[in-house]
């Protein structure tokens, strides 16, 4: 079974009549290739449907991370709800804002105390490039220290964006795309 | 209103209990280095040789009016519950060090230490002189006006 | 009501730090003891907001000694805005304080026209009052939620950010996007304002105050509530004023500084508002300050609504044509007006030589902007006076006799935005 069987929604949420976007597209056959066993798709299924992100504000970003988790733009539906603190509790990493230099040290720190697997999302222009600040001080993209698997546009992204952003990695989880630091190869 | 810094800290001292400045609102570290270097300041005329019923009115171009030295320390004060602003402004040479107005305002704490760490203008009488915003072993002064910006330079997708 | 035990009120003299403000020294006699812990609140933290280290001595529960380490956000904006020119620079104080970003936009705009002397038109100086007011209880109500979850009170997260979600409606419709509206020019307004924001923002300022009402139900004669903040984090008004706080710190302290008031700038002069002070200088004090303002402000955008709506058709932003963009339609037929956008966008307009301190009273405090501008395209120097930088400073003479579950009160209600703090 393909995974739109599954349900597979990111695009077809906007549009019904839509065919599968160029994500879905890969996704399946990605999914064909690996060609997972029923019982790591269940637990591929687990991992995804519940991620629980750490509370990783730095910078605006952050306020429109909060405004997720409330009233309007639930993300409890997706199960990401869960803001731990304690990074050893949490999978996914969502760098919101921009990274000075000073402040990296941290953030991989940070990084190394999560479990795997863990996922990072690099939400905002910020975190994926440097954003607006191309100088002595932030770090030009967030992917020079850790192993992102999603990068969200935006200044800030718009919580739907954030959101689409979450359900997009939950896509690339079930489908068995294994994390960031596996298919790069660092160190995680 | 415009000081030697050997003086400041009368000058300060006299502002907080004669006049009344009982509230340091800045201080703001100014590098005037290659003041002017950028070519035309505005023309003659009037400010920046606008007219909008003489559209010809360019007359000549000037220069911005030369500083005394390099580096201007800026502060701002505020006097509460009166109102009223005042600005003293201190120029400094290169090296040249500037007493610490901690004693009479405590909040000068971390703007001085900003100070430093920013435009490297050496405090003296200061209690904690360290890099505020900086890592602690950083060297230079990023916001000089000789220190490069830094960033990367951005690669964009279509070239190869 | 005394729900709660009898803490100290305000004390006498002063109580800050010496020789440094800013660090809580450790005491002597504990100096040796062995029951000293020195705990690090590292950056990141669920209840510091923002990336804040404070390093701290504990001597049991008691804090003894406390430094503030910031600059984990240091982005380099002066930097930054002195290699831009001064339309495109109007972008990066929005960053600064990511709360209120529409009073960093005005403060940078102000500032730039003082240097031009350029006259702004009356619509533009409303609607930007109008904006400003819907700011700070935006940045109050975020305020709120925040340091309301942080001492567990966890539902007025919900309730404040549904409230927050209306106001970034309103700038939705208006600007074009929920956060850092970039809506202010060096004129004006960036564009006219839509006819549907005037029964949208009736709407939200008639519920407004229902709201706010809501919210002191919820928690204003909650025991645990009322314990935790009254009597905390203490500072006299002479303390505030040597360290330099202003906003709802100051007001909270029993000082009447409102600089809406003091120093009206736009049209607060021709509003009719109370400025909330309370005395007792404690964490309870700066609370009520906040939720008072959030009612003056919407007081302040109902008369708002009122002289725009009578407004319609008029210009938004100003005539000057070597500052301003002229409108596209003028493009097609006008040689000078093609050579003036032209210009403009390329070049960037020229600021006449000066320099010029322009303060705005943001959600935090004083806010001020110092430009020195050599009569170029673009910005000599930019500095922004931030009010969270300031109040960081006071943490250490508020944490005299605080326990630790005190510090995160305390912390909270000084209502740093650390966007500000490292700039």
């Amino acid at each position: 079974m393909a995974l739109r069987d599954y349900g597979l929604k990111s695009e077809r949420v906007l549009w019904t009549g839509k065919g599968p976007g160029v994500f879905e597209t890969e996704l399946g056959d990605l999914e064909s290739q690996l060609g997972l066993s029923t019982v790591e798709k269940a637990i591929a299924w687990a991992q995804g449907s519940s991620i629980w992100p750490d509370t990783f504000g730095l910078a605006c970003c952050a306020i429109e991370m909060m405004s997720i988790v409330s009233a309007r733009y639930d993300v409890a539906r997706f199960g990401a709800e869960v803001f731990r603190s304690s990074p050893r509790q949490a999978d996914l990493l969502i760098v919101s804002g921009r990274v000075a230099h000073k402040m990296a040290a941290p953030l991989r720190q940070i990084y190394d105390q999560m479990l795997e697997p863990k996922w990072v999302i690099a939400m905002g222009a910020c975190a994926s490039s440097g954003g607006m600040f191309n100088n002595y001080s932030v770090l030009q993209g967030v992917d020079k220290i850790v192993a992102v698997d999603i990068h969200v546009p935006g200044c800030p992204p718009r919580p739907e964006a954030l959101v689409e952003g979450i359900v997009r990695l939950q896509e690339k989880i079930k489908a068995g795309v294994p994390p960031a630091y596996e298919i790069r190869g660092v160190a995680s | 209103m415009v000081d030697h810094p050997a003086r400041l800290l009368e000058v300060c001292t006299h502002l907080r209990d004669a006049e009344g400045f009982n509230f340091l609102a800045d201080i703001a570290a100014t590098d005037y280095l290659d003041w002017g270097g950028r070519g035309v300041a505005g023309y003659i005329g009037n400010d920046g040789g606008r007219d909008l019923n003489r559209p010809g009115s360019q007359g000549l171009a000037r220069l911005p009016e030369p500083k005394p030295k390099r580096f201007a320390m800026n502060y701002h004060l505020l006097r509460i519950p009166g109102g009223g602003r005042v600005r003293v402004q201190a120029w400094l040479d290169e090296d040249e060090p500037v007493p610490s107005v901690v004693e009479i305002w405590p909040t000068a704490d971390w703007h001085e230490r900003e100070a430093w760490d920013l435009m490297g203008i050496r405090i003296v009488g200061h209690p904690n002189l360290r890099r505020i915003l900086m890592e602690d072993d950083w060297e230079g002064h990023p916001l000089r006006k000789d220190y490069p910006i830094g960033g990367e330079p951005v690669r964009f997708s279509g070239e190869e | 009501m005394a729900v709660a035990p009898e803490k100290p009120r305000i004390y006498e003299g002063t109580r800050i730090p010496s020789p440094t403000p800013t660090l809580l020294a450790i005491p002597e006699e504990l100096r040796d003891s062995e029951d000293l812990l020195q705990v690090n609140f590292g950056p990141n933290h669920p209840s510091t907001h923002g990336v804040l280290r404070l390093i701290i001595d504990l001597h049991g529960e008691d804090v003894v000694g406390l430094e503030a380490v910031i600059g984990y956000l240091h982005t380099g904006f002066e930097k930054n805005m002195e290699a831009k020119t001064w339309w495109k620079a109007i972008t990066y104080p929005e960053r600064i304080d990511y709360l209120s970003f529409q009073n960093n936009e005005l403060v940078f705009v102000l500032a730039i026209e003082k240097l031009l002397e350029l006259e702004v038109p009356e619509k533009a100086t409303w609607m930007r009052m109008c904006l400003a007011e819907l700011n700070r209880i935006h940045s109050h109500l975020v305020w709120l939620a925040t340091a309301a979850l942080e001492l567990g009170a966890i539902s007025m997260f919900w309730y404040c950010f549904r409230e927050r979600d209306s106001i970034l409606d309103l700038f939705e419709m208006v600007c074009g996007t929920r956060m850092h509206t970039r809506y202010f020019q060096a004129g004006g307004l960036a564009e006219d304002i839509p006819r549907g924001f005037f029964p949208e923002a009736r709407k939200f300022a008639d519920w407004m105050p229902k709201a706010v009402d809501d919210y002191e139900r919820l928690v204003d004669q909650n025991e645990i509530w009322l314990e935790r903040t009254k009597g905390i984090g203490l500072l006299s008004a002479e303390d505030a004023l040597a360290l330099g706080q202003s906003g709802p710190v100051l007001r909270g302290s029993g000082v009447e500084w409102d600089l809406r008031r003091a120093e009206p700038y736009l049209a607060y002069d021709q509003v009719d508002f109370d400025v909330p002070v309370y005395f007792n200088g404690d964490v309870w004090d700066r609370y009520k300050v906040h939720m008072d303002e959030m009612r003056e402000s919407t007081r302040i955008i109902a008369q708002c609504l009122d002289r725009l709506e009578g407004m319609e058709g008029q210009p938004w932003i100003a005539d000057d044509r070597k500052v301003v963009l002229p409108p596209r339609e003028e493009l097609h037929t006008s040689m000078e007006s093609l050579i003036h956008h032209f210009k403009i966008v390329t070049e960037g307009y020229r600021v006449p030589e000066g320099e010029v301190y322009v303060t705005v009273e943001s959600p935090r405090g004083e806010l001020g902007c110092y430009v020195v501008s050599d009569g170029g395209p673009r910005p000599w120097r930019v500095k922004f006076r931030a009010p969270s930088f300031v109040a960081l400073e006071a943490t250490a003479t508020c944490m005299r006799d605080a326990l630790v579950a005190d510090l995160i009160a305390i912390v909270g209600s000084l209502d740093t935005v650390m966007g500000e703090v490292d700039r």
